[in-house]
């Protein structure tokens, strides 16, 4: 029977489905007695994504934009005079 | 993105490094395109300033520009981009060196010496949906995120913002399969752990659940 720590410990490879049979029927077994440890794992997973969904949303501001557009046109200029 | 996607785009990419490798500037500009976004996000993610990513935009595709005949394709292209990016991003951060010191083991879980948590952990996850979008969170999220430790961060930022897998990251990193796993792990403990607060507030104001 695994505990707590442990349960925490192996959540990563858990949730990549990297472990052994074995290892995963008993932390199964630890979640189906141990609540705490499912929402441990529901908000694990669920931070993981909310932070992506939250970081992802960055887009290049306009005025980055032309910037770099005009930092482009130059350097390419640039060598085009070499 | 599906696989053969992912095939198809590795092999776009492949030839347009070719051809600039080659001396063709219209494929410098496809892949300026092509990563621009990608280079000013990961570095906004660490810098969290416009003008300092808007610089490492820049110096990238200079180096780019300047040492594409360096790159051997000995790695993918995409690494080398990657590491390209995170030098010039942690060359700004030097500059201003101003580091909070957080100690992430102090956020990680603590259990009892029978091995159960300590802590009462409530189930959040399902209550996030309505919050996920006002700025409030959003603001609660990038803040958490930026008092990660720059090791756990930037291990965070590539693998579950960015989405490589961890065999890349590890290799743009030059760090372990298992350095990489242990680290991006407890960044994420870390960060439950900032949420949980926010989050857990929200639960209970709605007369809980």
């Amino acid at each position: 029977m695994i505990c707590c720590k442990e349960c925490i410990d192996l959540l990563y490879d858990y949730i990549e489905d990297l472990l052994d049979n074995e290892t995963r029927k008993s932390l199964e077994e630890h979640f189906e007695e141990c609540p705490p440890c499912i929402a441990f794992l529901n908000t694990y997973k669920s931070t993981t994504t909310i932070c992506r969904e939250t970081l992802n949303q960055i887009e290049i501001p306009d005025e980055v934009r032309h910037t770099l557009q005009s930092f482009m046109k130059e350097n390419k200029d640039k060598q085009e005079k070499k | 993105m599906s696989f053969s996607q992912q095939k198809e785009d590795r092999e776009i990419e492949e030839a347009l490094v070719k051809d600039f490798q080659a001396g063709n500037v219209d494929a410098y500009d496809k892949i300026a395109e092509l990563y621009q976004k990608r280079i000013y996000a990961l570095s906004f993610n660490l810098m969290r300033n416009q003008m300092d990513a808007q610089d490492v935009v820049q110096e990238v595709l200079l180096t780019l520009f300047n040492k594409i005949h360096t790159f051997q394709g000995k790695s993918a292209f995409s690494s080398w981009v990657y590491r390209i990016t995170l030098n010039s991003s942690y060359m700004k951060l030097r500059s201003k060196k101003k580091e909070p010191k957080i100690s992430i083991d102090e956020l990680l879980p603590s259990f009892n010496s029978a091995g159960f948590q300590q802590e009462k952990i409530q189930d959040w996850s399902e209550n996030t949906e309505s919050l996920l979008f006002t700025n409030e969170t959003r603001g609660i999220i990038n803040k958490a995120v930026d008092l990660l430790p720059e090791k756990e961060k930037v291990v965070f930022l590539l693998r579950d913002v960015e989405g490589l897998s961890t065999e890349k990251v590890s290799a743009v990193l030059d760090l372990t399969i298992p350095a990489v796993k242990s680290r991006l792990h407890r960044a994420r403990l870390f960060l439950r752990k900032k949420l949980s607060g926010y989050f857990e507030e929200y639960n209970s104001q709605k007369g809980g659940t």
